[in-house]
C-alpha cells in the first residue's frame, strides 16, 4: 500500500489503477501515511512547517512497517559488488534485494534469510551496512559533505557502501 | 529499541550577529571571488562551535530516480572548543555514529559492529588550501541570496553553479542568525537533486548536556567485533602513482599510503579537490573479482573502478561519472 502512495506522490500510478488505489486511501493509515510522506517531501523542499510530534508518529509507524525481503535474481556479475543500494526509505518498503546483501561479507544468516523471501519486522531484518574502508578513508576530504561535521558519516550510515573487496 | 528523540527545546535563545555573516550579507550583491571560500568557513566554523539538536532527514536519488529518505537525530555539542557530536538513525536498526574530540565511532547494532575511525589532522582542523579557494572561484559561479525561510528560519542560499560539465551543482540554505547549515543540496549536469539533506526541525544554542553526545552503547559492547579502520591520515609520500589528465579545476590535496583493514598491502591513496569536493584515487594489488571493475553510482557519490597492469584502480567522488572516468582511465605508473 505504502508503495503504492508513493508512486501516486510521484505519478506513477497508471490511469487503470487508479480508482483502486484512491480508494485504499480512505483508511486512517493510509492517511497518515500520506501525510508523512508528504511532511518530508515539504521539508525537502524547504516549504511547510514541520508538525510538532511528526518525529513521535514517523517513529511509531515506521517500527511497525515490514519490510518484504524478496530477492530478484540478477546476473552474478551485477551483483557480486553493488553495494550501494541506500538500504532503507522513509517507509522501509523497499525490496531490499539481495544486491544490498552480498556487499556485507558479515552477514551470512542475513543473505541465507533474504533467499527465503521472508516478510520480517524493519528492526531485524536489515543487513548491515558496514561502510567500505575505501568509503570512509575518502569522506573527510570532501569540503561540501564536511561542512557539517559529522556530514560525512550521513552516506556511511545511511547507506551501504561498497565493498571493494571479494 | 528505539531511543525518543530529544527534548525540543524553545528557540527564544539570543542569537547574535556574527561579523562574518553580517559582511556576507554586506557582499551580497556583489558576490566577489574570495567571498566563496569566506562562506564556506564561516558555516563550518558555526557548524562547530554552535550547540544544537534536531532532526535530519537525508535524501538520496537512486540511478533510476527513486528517492531514499533517512531520519537521523543529531546533537551537536561544543563545550570549550572540545566537539561532541551524536548521529542516531532513527529507522530500522538504530545505527549510531558518535564523535567525541575528533575520534569517530560507527555503532551497527544489527550486525554488532563498531568501526572506529581515530582523530585525524583533517577531521579536527577542516580548511581549503589556496589552491582549492582558487578553484572554488574559478570553476563555480557563486552568489548569495538573502531572505530565504527554512522551516521557520531566516536563510541565506549560498549557490555554486559548476561553469562546466565535470562538476555537481551545491546549494546550501545557512541560518541567517547563527550561519549554521539548515539545508544542502547536490544537483547533477541536468539541474536534477541528486542528494539532499535538511534539517526538519532544529534547536540552536540549545541546552545540551554531555549525557546526551555519550554513545548508547559502551565504548566496545562485550560480544561486538571492533573495526578499527585505520582511515587515520595518509602517510604523504610519493606512491609511483600519477593522473595523467586531471580534470580542469582538480589539484592534488594529498598522496600517501594507507593501511587499510583486511589488506595485506598498504594501499596508495591520491586525493583531488576542487575546493568544494574530493575526488580519491585507490590503488592496490588486485585481488578483487572482475565485477569489481566499472562504474557505480549513489546519489552524489560516483565511483569506477579498472585494472592497472596487476593493480587495482579505485577512484570515487562527489563529481559526475564522466569526471571521475576520466581520471579512472588516465592513472599510470609514474614515469
Amino acid at each position: 500500500m505504502n508503495e503504492n502512495i508513493s508512486r501516486l506522490m510521484d505519478g506513477e500510478v497508471e490511469v487503470s489503477e487508479l480508482d483502486q488505489v484512491c480508494a485504499c486511501l480512505k483508511t486512517s493509515d493510509a492517511m497518515a501515511t500520506w501525510t508523512c510522506y508528504h511532511v518530508i517531501g515539504d521539508a525537502m523542499r524547504g516549504s511547510g512547517m514541520p508538525l510538532r510530534d511528526f518525529e513521535v508518529r514517523f517513529i511509531q509507524r515506521l517500527a511497525a512497517e515490514p519490510t518484504v525481503l524478496a530477492p530478484r535474481r540478477r546476473p552474478v556479475a551485477a551483483a557480486a559488488t553493488w553495494g550501494w543500494a541506500a538500504a532503507a526509505t522513509i517507509a522501509a518498503v523497499t525490496v531490499v534485494g539481495w544486491t544490498a546483501m552480498s556487499l556485507v561479507g558479515e552477514t551470512p544468516a542475513a543473505m541465507a534469510k533474504a533467499g527465503e523471501a521472508t516478510v520480517v519486522s524493519a528492526a531485524r531484518a536489515r543487513p548491515a551496512p558496514v561502510p567500505s574502508d575505501y568509503l570512509l578513508a575518502h569522506q573527510e576530504y570532501s569540503p561540501s559533505t564536511a561542512i557539517p561535521g559529522v556530514g560525512p558519516y550521513l552516506r556511511s550510515v545511511a547507506a551501504p557502501a561498497l565493498e571493494q573487496r571479494p | 529499541m528505539r531511543r525518543p528523540l530529544f527534548p525540543s527545546r524553545a528557540r527564544s535563545k539570543p542569537r547574535v550577529w556574527s561579523p562574518v555573516a553580517i559582511v556576507l550579507v554586506a557582499f551580497a550583491t556583489s558576490a566577489r571571488a574570495d567571498d566563496a571560500s569566506q562562506w564556506v568557513a564561516h558555516v563550518a566554523q558555526a557548524a562547530r562551535q554552535l550547540n544544537y539538536t534536531g532532526t535530519v532527514v537525508n535524501q538520496i536519488v537512486t540511478p533510476n530516480g527513486g528517492a531514499k529518505f533517512e531520519m537521523f537525530s543529531l546533537v551537536h555539542m561544543n563545550e570549550n572548543g572540545r566537539e561532541y557530536e551524536k548521529l542516531v538513525s532513527l529507522d530500522g536498526p538504530a545505527r549510531e555514529v558518535v564523535r567525541s574530540m575528533g575520534e569517530v565511532r560507527l555503532y551497527f547494532p544489527d550486525s554488532k559492529i563498531v568501526r572506529v575511525v581515530p582523530r585525524t589532522f583533517r577531521n579536527a582542523f577542516p580548511s581549503l588550501s589556496p589552491e582549492q579557494q582558487k578553484s572554488l572561484t574559478q570553476y563555480y559561479d557563486f552568489k548569495i541570496v538573502s531572505g530565504e525561510r527554512v522551516n521557520g528560519h531566516a536563510a541565506e542560499i549560498a549557490v555554486f553553479e559548476p561553469k562546466d560539465g565535470f562538476r555537481f551543482g551545491h546549494r546550501f540554505w545557512s541560518d541567517s542568525a547563527t550561519g549554521l547549515l539548515l539545508k544542502a543540496r547536490m544537483t547533477n549536469e541536468r539541474g536534477e537533486v541528486i542528494e539532499q539533506f535538511a534539517f526538519t526541525d532544529i534547536t540552536v544554542n540549545a541546552k545540551v548536556s554531555r549525557a546526551m553526545v555519550e554513545p548508547s552503547w559502551p565504548a566496545v559492547p562485550p560480544d561486538w567485533q571492533v573495526m578499527e579502520t585505520a582511515a587515520g591520515d595518509v602517510a604523504p609520500n610519493e606512491t609511483g602513482w600519477a593522473v595523467t589528465r586531471v580534470p580542469p579545476g582538480f589539484s592534488k590535496v594529498t598522496e600517501g599510503f594507507r593501511q587499510l583493514r583486511g589488506h595485506r598491502d598498504p594501499v596508495a591513496h591520491l586525493v583531488f579537490s576542487d575546493g568544494l569536493v574530493a575526488i580519491s584515487v585507490f590503488v592496490e594489488p588486485f585481488t578483487a573479482a572482475p565485477s569489481t571493475l566499472g562504474s557505480k553510482n549513489q546519489g552524489g557519490l560516483n565511483a569506477f573502478s579498472v585494472k592497472v597492469d596487476d593493480q587495482l584502480v579505485t577512484v570515487m567522488g562527489e563529481a559526475p561519472a564522466v569526471t571521475i572516468r576520466q581520471i579512472g582511465n588516465s592513472v599510470v605508473r609514474r614515469q
